[in-house]
């Protein structure tokens, strides 16, 4: 058996009196992307931030490519890449100069500025300051320095939050092209189409807990409803019906349908969002 | 900590201090400002008391023959209207002693003829009385008569450094204070970077990679403590003030860098942004400022300006340039001045690490 990239097991922490974290397991592959989705405050930033070696966990351990991270930081964190949801880059400096600076901390002599910056599009404004960049060419940047030392980990922090679609779209390229290098890839995203789109799996966490974890596809067929909709013009206008394709009577309900003058038919599917609030008893949004 | 880390972080602090326009501006114009000011001030210091007489040549012949005496020199005036224009003008003549005509003669007849005084804009207040004194007694001479009380033997001891003859003339007294503003500067400057650092959060993506809060930390204090350093000795150099052990100056200037770095570290932890770092450096460094003031105003400090951690640096600057001190005269400088730095950086390092945590 192929041993995980990130393994987190029984993970807790407490900001005082408040349990933000409570016994979270976090288990990502090799080539794998994980989207870990819950509202604000359901404790995934609390969560990565004991991933990514920034907070002690009050219990629990984490494992990075077989390294114990209280034991081997440095070590892991060596083979890490992170983009953080802040743009946190140095303003003052170019996009090179950004790069450099972040490699020399992985001990890389030489990086392939350009090379990387193609990669995200920023190749012919390599050598502006970064306060001159749009928030889409920050947030690109963020991505090329998250994998500035090819990293076997790669934790992303809402990495297309508030993103135009063509960046949006080119980041979530990157993304796969990183997994399908061999890193495993933890993902937190609003974002339910992209964590639809992007995630091998998804882990639902809320209130400080794990409450589902599976592949989108699994979630869906297990825990959605599948309908079809279709609209059919009728004496009194046009009229909707939707018929449940897993009920008793949906044969006759299609058959009845098929009757009518049809003018549209479109298939409906439960949502990652209309999961998680048959979980969570609340939205995603919150 | 890994060198090459702790090397990265301070060149890229180089750099953003490099290419802000304020922080440079800041440096470059307070080392001109203080180097010319410092050569515009006087580097001599002018003990001699001149006091202009006229009146009665009697009196007046017998008192220019004396010479004055130390410290004291005599003008002659054609007469009292001339004494009272030179004295109000105050340039040359502190003070005046006008004697009427027929001063002795009336003195030796047993009269009380009256000796008019003109007191100066520029006189220092404590030395009016010696005038009426000296009034007194050239009355009692030009008489003839015995003072009423003779002079008593008299037995000085000096307490502590006897520093007659080694006055320090105002250019030496700024050179602490000089100094230390310099170090204020840069600390602001260092304080800045560091909530900077705070607030874009980029000391989070600094800290997720191989490089730990410790290289973080030691990278400042480092480059906090060069950047103030060479600064101080940039200005020190250009003023010609390392004084007659220079490689005591170098540790007591490295040592205050240190200090201020401490310092730096405090207010950079507390403060938001550019403005609250500086009221927070400001805050620290106007005390610390007292022991220099203290230098230019000898007499006005109290004994707890002695307890304040800059009063080591201040005295050593001064003792190494002012009074040609060595090494062995300001060892116990330097030993509190490390205790200072040992406390202050151990506060400014645990305020940061704490700081850094809870992002």
């Amino acid at each position: 058996m192929t041993q995980p990239s990130i393994e987190a097991r029984g993970l807790r922490y407490a900001y005082g009196e408040h349990l933000a974290v409570d016994g979270v397991d976090v288990v990502v592959q090799p080539g794998e992307i994980l989207g870990f989705l819950g509202p604000n405050g359901a404790g995934k930033s609390t969560t990565i931030k004991m991933i990514t070696g920034q907070l002690r966990p009050d219990d629990g351990t984490v494992t990075m490519l077989g390294m114990d991270l209280a034991s081997h930081r440095a070590e892991a964190q060596s083979r890490l890449g992170v983009a953080f949801e802040e743009k946190n880059l140095y303003d003052v400096m170019s996009a090179r100069e950004n790069l450099r600076f972040f490699g020399r901390l992985f001990g890389i002599k030489e990086v392939d500025v350009d090379g990387l910056l193609r990669r995200v599009d920023l190749a012919d404004r390599a050598d502006d300051r970064v306060a001159g960049y749009s928030k889409g060419m920050r947030q690109r940047l963020m991505m090329a320095r998250a994998i500035v030392n090819e990293p076997d980990v790669l934790v992303l922090d809402e990495p297309t939050d508030g993103l135009d679609p063509v960046s949006a779209r080119a980041i979530r390229a990157l993304i796969r092209a990183e997994a399908d290098r061999g890193a495993a890839v933890l993902l937190t995203t609003h974002d339910m189409h992209e964590a639809d789109e992007l995630s091998d799996r998804v882990a639902f966490i809320n209130e400080g807990r794990i409450l589902a974890e599976d592949s989108p596809e699994a979630l869906k067929l297990e825990h959605g409803s599948r309908s079809i909709l279709v609209r059919v013009k009728g004496g009194a206008g046009v009229e909707e019906r939707r018929i449940a394709l897993d009920g008793a009577e949906t044969a006759e309900d299609l058959t009845a349908a098929m009757g009518g003058d049809i003018l549209t038919v479109h298939t409906e599917e439960a949502t990652l969002e209309d999961i998680f609030v048959t979980f969570a008893g609340r939205g995603l949004a919150g | 900590m890994r060198p090459h880390v702790i090397a990265a972080i301070m060149g890229k602090d180089l750099r953003e201090f490099s290419r802000d326009r304020f922080f440079m501006v800041m440096t470059v114009l307070g080392l001109v400002f203080y180097v010319g000011i410092y050569w515009f001030l006087p580097d001599t210091v002018d003990e001699t008391f001149t006091v202009g007489v006229a009146g009665d040549p009697a009196i007046v012949d017998a008192l220019t023959s004396t010479g004055g005496g130390d410290g004291l020199e005599l003008v002659v005036h054609d007469d009292a209207g001339a004494l009272e224009a030179a004295v109000a003008d105050g340039d040359d003549v502190l003070a005046g002693l006008s004697f009427p005509d027929g001063f002795v003669d009336e003195l030796m007849g047993g009269g009380t003829p009256t000796v008019t005084v003109y007191v100066g804009p520029a006189l220092p207040p404590e030395l009016e009385p010696a005038l009426s004194a000296m009034v007194r007694e050239l009355a009692f001479a030009a008489s003839g008569q015995p003072l009423p009380v003779e002079s008593l033997p008299e037995d000085q001891v000096v307490v502590g450094e006897d520093r007659v003859g080694d006055q320090v003339s105002l250019q030496q007294q700024m050179e602490p204070l000089f100094a230390f503003m310099v170090l204020l500067v840069e600390s602001i400057t260092l304080g800045a970077l560091i909530a900077g650092e705070i607030q874009s959060r980029t000391v989070t993506a600094v800290t997720v990679t191989p490089a730990s809060v410790t290289d973080f930390l030691t990278a400042k204090v480092v480059f906090g403590t060069l950047l103030a350093f060479l600064q101080a000795m940039v200005l020190l150099l250009a003023i010609r003030a390392l004084g007659a052990e220079p490689l005591a100056m170098v540790v007591a200037i490295g040592l205050g860098s240190l200090l201020v770095t401490g310092f730096a570290m405090i207010s950079g932890s507390i403060g938001k942004d550019f403005i609250s770092v500086m009221f927070w450096s400001i805050a620290f460094m106007l005390p610390l400022m007292i022991p220099a003031f203290s230098v230019l105003f000898p007499g006005s400090s109290a004994a707890w300006v002695q307890v304040m951690p800059s009063y080591p640096l201040v005295d050593s600057i001064l003792d190494l340039n002012a009074y040609g001190a060595g090494w062995s005269d300001i060892a116990g400088n330097l030993v509190l001045l490390a205790g200072w730095c040992v406390v202050v950086v151990f506060v400014g390092w645990a305020a940061l690490r704490r700081r850094i945590s809870v992002l």
